[in-house]
């Protein structure tokens, strides 16, 4: 907008007026040389002639509601006076953002389709002073935001962004859950289709296989369970499948899914220590915090090489468990079940099996 | 403790998921690149917003503190190589200040990663260390407006034209040949600002038609200034070492002419360290046609009182700048080894003329030691300015007789101006 527009447009003595339409229809008076300062609407008047009477009002977006218009209103009309010092101008922008952050947020939308880019980068900075050092659920809490990830999706930025060795033994832990809570769905799955199925309740079995203590844990896998039965069943399947299809890749790749198998790797070896011991008695809680961090690097390193043989050695293992085992009346059999249906979803899972299962064969 | 049930209805509509990209990503882009990419677990529309923001920070908080300095480095490699793998879409700003990092070949990587995605902005200044080799893959980055990099190693191929969109150049302590540093500035047609620092022994030909600012610092051989017409800021400062002081005492150029000779349109000039002697050689030789019409403010720092040359250069600059508001000299804190009477002769000579400094309003003389050259210095500038407001002096802590010395002499002084108020500043 050029000097000699605004001298054509605007007579001398009087003070000209447009004609503002706001979303709710109604129609308002504006000083010009205010409104002019928004260019959505010196684009209006200029190029389109809009705005000189009530009949031709310009009609602003949708977001700009009377009270919005009137708040951008005051914006313009502070700033718009040449003679203020930077510092008067920063020391109102200071105030003019402390509002609510429903209106702000309101007030940035409005700013944005008046196309008033500094009313926009104020209102964004606020907003961004709000967002920034707090937790997402405060975060959550302020713009009610629903909390509508998966546990699995919300670890994936963590993993993805930090290696710190704490957010590594944190995964490793989140992993086991997850493959818990898998393992679970699966479980469901199962039990539905077979008649004739183990009688231990789903809960006894899954502590039991991951050598994990009563209470806690107890009280957790329920909650859980809760939790999974309310979530998007679709969303659970699919994740599954895209893992299952995954581990599929990734055993005939003889690849390894680092942190996720590594963790199966270390419950498996958990229990295999506790197969050993004594039968399935519950061992306690595997606790990744404790371990210092010499044992802890060797027991990565442990721990991958064993799963690099295991998923080498998955292909011959999977032909023996087919052709053998039908008569097994334990919880293996159960899993042979598992085997036949699923096979491709539980490599790592069914190879430790059929090692427990060789194990107790070679005893009998 | 968290609530497992939420229930929408009751807390109200979601306030800023809708809002356009525009303007989440104004929102994100003013948060630090952690809590950027925090914002993906919030809900599920928010998973991937932080992914297309077009700028990148990474600075030395964007990764836990630890004294142990391999490891924070560590981290932040994988950080800036994971966000990158995740990102989407153009990156028109990328920068990595952070101190902990020093050279690695994941550097490369992102250069070229970032050469493929319209990359404008590119700020590196890693740790002290060893300097890192930019890859060629820099000079691929067609649309670069603006390039700051710090402690590395610059080499452009020969087949290289220049980035026609620059407009900014920030080289700090960058091992780049003399030659490459010229041919450089003048590809870049549009570079607007220039800021070469901490350079060793460089004889520099600047020829940039649209150059703006113009900040130079280290040990200039020589600069000549040859095609700058649209220069209005200039801040220099120059070391010397035995090199360059042999230079200047066989130079016979006028350097004040070629250094200045082609800035009409200078507003501020900043002169600090050997600069107003650099410019003093040659300078009665030639009398100089050009006036700064546009020239505001002069500082002129580390002024050698004792040399008549370089003061003969401060009122060639004043005498040339008939709209100069603010000055700032101070002197150099050496006191004068010179027994003999001072050459006050010089200051009755034709040599300056009797214009008035009409618009000057601020002085501001620091380390001064009260000697007889300063003092008429200050003497000439009080009579010749009729609105002079402020003239503000600050001696040197060196020798307390002579402030005394000098205060006397300036309640002697007439003074031009009605309003004028000299301050003396006494710790």
């Amino acid at each position: 907008m050029s000097e000699t527009d605004l001298a054509v447009i605007k007579p001398e003595m009087m003070k000209p007026y447009v004609w503002l339409q706001t979303s709710d229809d109604s129609i308002q008076q504006v000083e010009q040389e205010i409104a002019m300062f928004c260019p959505l609407i010196c684009q209006e008047i200029i190029q389109k002639g809009m705005g000189s009477s009530k009949n031709c009002a310009i009609c602003l977006p949708q977001q700009v509601s009377p009270a919005m218009l009137s708040l951008i209103l005051d914006y313009c009309r502070f700033h718009q006076v040449p003679g203020r010092s930077n510092k008067e101008r920063k020391s109102y922008d200071e105030k003019f953002v402390r509002i609510d952050t429903e209106r702000l947020c309101e007030l940035t939308s409005a700013a944005d389709s008046l196309q008033l880019k500094p009313l926009v980068d104020l209102t964004s900075r606020a907003l961004a002073r709000i967002i920034e050092g707090k937790t997402p659920e405060e975060i959550r809490d302020i713009f009610h935001l629903p909390d509508d990830l998966t546990e699995e999706e919300k670890l994936e930025p963590l993993r993805n962004i930090t290696a710190d060795p704490r957010i590594r033994l944190l995964n490793r832990l989140y992993a086991k859950k997850r493959k818990e809570l898998k393992e679970r769905e699966r479980l469901k799955n199962v039990e539905v289709e077979e008649e004739h199925v183990d009688d231990r309740s789903v809960d006894d079995l899954l502590s039991f296989i991951n050598g994990n203590d009563g209470d806690p844990k107890g009280v957790k896998t329920s909650k859980n369970k809760k939790k999974n039965r309310r979530k998007k069943e679709q969303q659970k399947n699919s994740s599954l499948k895209e893992a299952s299809e995954l581990n599929k890749k990734e055993v005939n790749g003889h690849d390894i899914r680092h942190q996720s198998s590594e963790a199966e790797i270390i419950s498996e070896t958990s229990y295999l220590h506790c197969a050993e011991d004594d039968g399935f008695t519950s061992k306690p809680e595997f606790d990744d915090d404790e371990i210092d961090p010499a044992l802890k690097e060797k027991i990565d390193r442990e721990v991958e090489d064993f799963a690099r043989r295991l998923n080498s050695d998955w292909p011959e293992r999977m032909q023996e468990l087919l052709s053998s085992g039908q008569e097994r009346k334990t919880v293996f059999f159960t899993a042979d079940g598992f085997i036949r249906r699923h096979a491709c979803m539980i490599s790592p899972f069914v190879t430790v099996f059929s090692l427990i299962h060789h194990v107790f064969r070679a005893e009998c | 403790m968290r609530r497992v049930i939420r229930m929408v209805d009751v807390m109200g509509p979601d306030l800023i998921s809708d809002l356009p990209q525009s303007i989440i990503e104004s929102i994100l882009v003013k948060l630090p690149i952690t809590d950027a990419v925090r914002t993906s677990i919030l809900s599920s529309k928010w998973r991937y917003k932080w992914a297309s923001i077009t700028q990148l920070v990474f600075d030395d908080k964007c990764v836990p503190f630890s004294n142990d300095r391999e490891i924070v480095e560590r981290s932040v490699v994988k950080f800036i190589t994971r966000a990158l793998f995740l990102h989407q879409g153009p990156i028109h700003k990328f920068q990595i200040s952070n101190s902990m990092l020093q050279s690695c070949p994941e550097i490369d990587q992102w250069i070229l990663f970032l050469s493929r995605n319209d990359i404008k902005e590119l700020v590196m200044e890693i740790g002290e260390g060893e300097f890192f080799r930019i890859p060629s893959s820099l000079f691929n980055c067609r649309k670069l407006t603006r390039l700051e990099l710090s402690r590395c190693e610059l080499d452009p191929p020969h087949s290289f034209k220049g980035f026609v969109c620059l407009r900014s150049l920030n080289l700090h302590q960058v091992l780049i040949s003399p030659d490459a540093v010229e041919s450089l500035i003048s590809r870049c047609p549009l570079l607007e600002s220039l800021s070469l620092s901490y350079f060793d022994n460089l004889a520099l030909t600047i020829s940039a038609p649209n150059l703006k600012y113009l900040y130079l610092e280290g040990e200039f051989k020589d600069i000549c200034l040859e095609d700058t017409p649209l220069l209005v800021e200039i801040s220099i400062a120059m070391y010397m070492t035995d090199d360059i002081a042999e230079h200047f005492e066989q130079s016979s150029n006028c350097n004040f002419l070629k250094f200045l000779g082609g800035v009409p349109n200078l507003e501020k000039l900043v002169g600090l360290i050997y600069f107003t002697k650099y410019l003093s050689i040659g300078i009665d030789s030639v009398h100089l046609p050009i006036m700064y019409h546009n020239l505001e403010t002069i500082e002129l720092h580390q002024v050698n009182f004792e040399d008549t040359k370089e003061i003969l250069v401060i009122l060639r600059m004043i005498t040339s700048s008939p709209n100069l508001k603010e000055l700032h000299i101070s002197g150099s804190s050496n006191i004068p080894i010179a027994a003999d009477a001072p050459d006050l002769d010089f200051w009755e000579k034709g040599c300056l003329s009797d214009s008035s400094l009409n618009r000057l309003k601020t002085v501001k003389l620091s380390e001064m030691g009260g000697w007889p050259h300063e003092l008429e210095f200050i003497k000439y500038l009080l009579c010749r300015s009729p609105v002079l407001e402020t003239l503000s002096i600050i001696p040197c802590v060196f020798d307390m007789g002579n402030n005394l010395k000098m205060l006397i002499e300036l309640v002697k002084c007439r003074r031009a101006s009605s309003r004028g108020e000299v301050i003396f500043i006494h710790e």
